[in-house]
């Protein structure tokens, strides 16, 4: 009896965890149904739908645009580095994109202002060598981006979300903006671009998580 | 005439082997594991707390566990204190925008993003101030009670020696385990009932992975 008790017990909460289904919204099903320019759906699978996006912690660093410094180095002809005011110099975008958390949330439409990063890559002037592109964040934090990704035109150096200067929680006063792949790519209170020849995975990469992290592929864990 | 008493001794009983007391490992093995178990107390809670806290991450209005966010704009086109300031003296708006909010901190830094739009930045605090649409927007944090140092501790933010307090707390937990298993005797013991459970124990991540996993 409690051999039988004890087995049932086990087999509902171990499959308890595979029962958990989220009830889709009516703009979810239509994000869903809605294709991209790349014919990919708009809302990758297993995604669902928040109005803004979330700050999802992180070792917060420095907010201060007066010492904020950006280095642009490694496998780079050039390198440089160049302060808040330098960046607000450069030619600004200002850039609606959908971004893609891998907790599962997705924010539609997200307003973004900043720098591309192949703008900076111009000025640096990567190495025939250069492969993959390590955002280097506060308190060691990095991620990595296969170049040919990172120089694509919706990648921003992002100073303003939704019109305002970024919330400290957000990464202020310069994140990175990734927006096709999971958010961790881009990382929050940037202090450097390193262009490498030889893949290094990051923070979370090297905690378990996806090295590519492609969210219509369900890149979420290595 | 003496005492008898103190002349005769009792006969001397013949000496018998005393009976050597078996070692006993189980009793040793209860103590362990109840002391080591009164150490754990604390931490146990702790990183049970946060542990709950991270796992609904996604739960928490701002996705973070450990702080609170906000963020709010306030109109100030009509604040003549503020916008009235002499322009090119970013200290006095700064001064005007602190009176304003009731901040008594004294700013960390005065940045002048652009002609209309300064930031003023305290510790936990930024005010960014839009002269040209007369807003506001002040955004900052506060730790949430507890779980900001729940949190700090569990994600090891602090590294040094916590490492170490760390490491040594998830040894304990094996040992608690480990120790568990032969505290006791008999069919409610680790040849009886506590093989079973013990069973279920490990199927539940099991099944878990193979219905669900990678």
């Amino acid at each position: 009896m409690f051999v039988r008790s004890a087995m049932l017990g086990t087999t509902v909460i171990a499959l308890g965890g595979g029962t958990y289904v989220l009830a889709s919204t009516e703009e979810e099903k239509k994000a869903r149904a809605t294709v991209r320019p790349d014919n990919r759906p708009r809302l990758p699978p297993n995604q669902y739908l928040l109005t803004k996006i979330r700050p999802m912690g992180g070792t917060e660093g420095d907010p201060s645009p007066g010492s904020f410094r950006l280095r642009v180095h490694g496998e780079v002809e050039q390198p440089f580095s160049i302060d808040f005011a330098e960046l607000l110099a450069m030619p600004q975008v200002e850039q609606t994109c959908d971004v893609h958390c891998v907790t599962k949330w997705t924010v539609l439409d997200s307003h973004w202002t900043g720098v591309r990063l192949a703008d900076l890559a111009r000025r640096a002037k990567p190495k025939s060598s250069a492969r993959h592109v390590i955002f280097e964040a506060n308190a060691g934090y990095t991620a990595n981006v296969p170049v040919r990704e990172a120089l694509a035109p919706n990648v921003l150096i992002a100073h303003k979300y939704e019109g305002v200067p970024l919330a400290r929680t957000h990464g202020a006063p310069v994140r990175a903006l990734v927006p096709d792949l999971y958010f961790w790519k881009s990382a929050k209170w940037l202090t450097g671009i390193r262009f490498v020849a030889v893949d290094k995975p990051g923070y979370w990469e090297t905690r378990g998580y996806h090295n590519h992290a492609d969210p219509w592929k369900e890149e979420r864990y290595g | 005439m003496a005492d008898v008493s103190e002349t005769v001794k009792p006969a001397a009983r013949p000496s018998k082997p005393r009976p050597q007391r078996k070692f006993s490992w189980r009793p040793w093995l209860r103590a362990i594991h109840r002391d080591v178990g009164y150490v754990a107390v604390g931490l146990t809670f702790i990183y049970a707390l946060s542990g709950i806290a991270v796992n609904h991450i996604t739960d928490w209005s701002d996705g973070d566990p450990s702080f609170k966010t906000y963020s709010r704009s306030i109109d100030v086109r009509g604040d003549t204190s503020i916008l009235g300031a002499s322009a090119g003296d970013d200290g006095a708006i700064a001064e005007a925008l602190r009176k304003r909010f009731g901040i008594r901190e004294t700013p960390r830094e005065v940045y002048r993003v652009s002609p209309d739009e300064l930031d003023v930045l305290f510790d936990k605090r930024t005010l960014h101030l839009d002269a040209a649409k007369g807003v506001v927007v002040d955004e900052g944090q506060e730790p949430r009670f507890i779980l900001r140092f729940a949190n700090w501790l569990h994600l090891n933010r602090g590294k040094k020696a916590w490492t170490y307090a760390a490491d040594a707390y998830a040894g304990a937990l094996m040992l608690l385990a480990a120790s568990g298993m032969f505290m006791i005797a008999g069919k409610k013991g680790f040849l009886g009932r506590g093989a079973v459970l013990v069973l279920v124990g490990i199927l539940i991540p099991v099944l878990y992975i193979h219905f669900a996993g990678p």
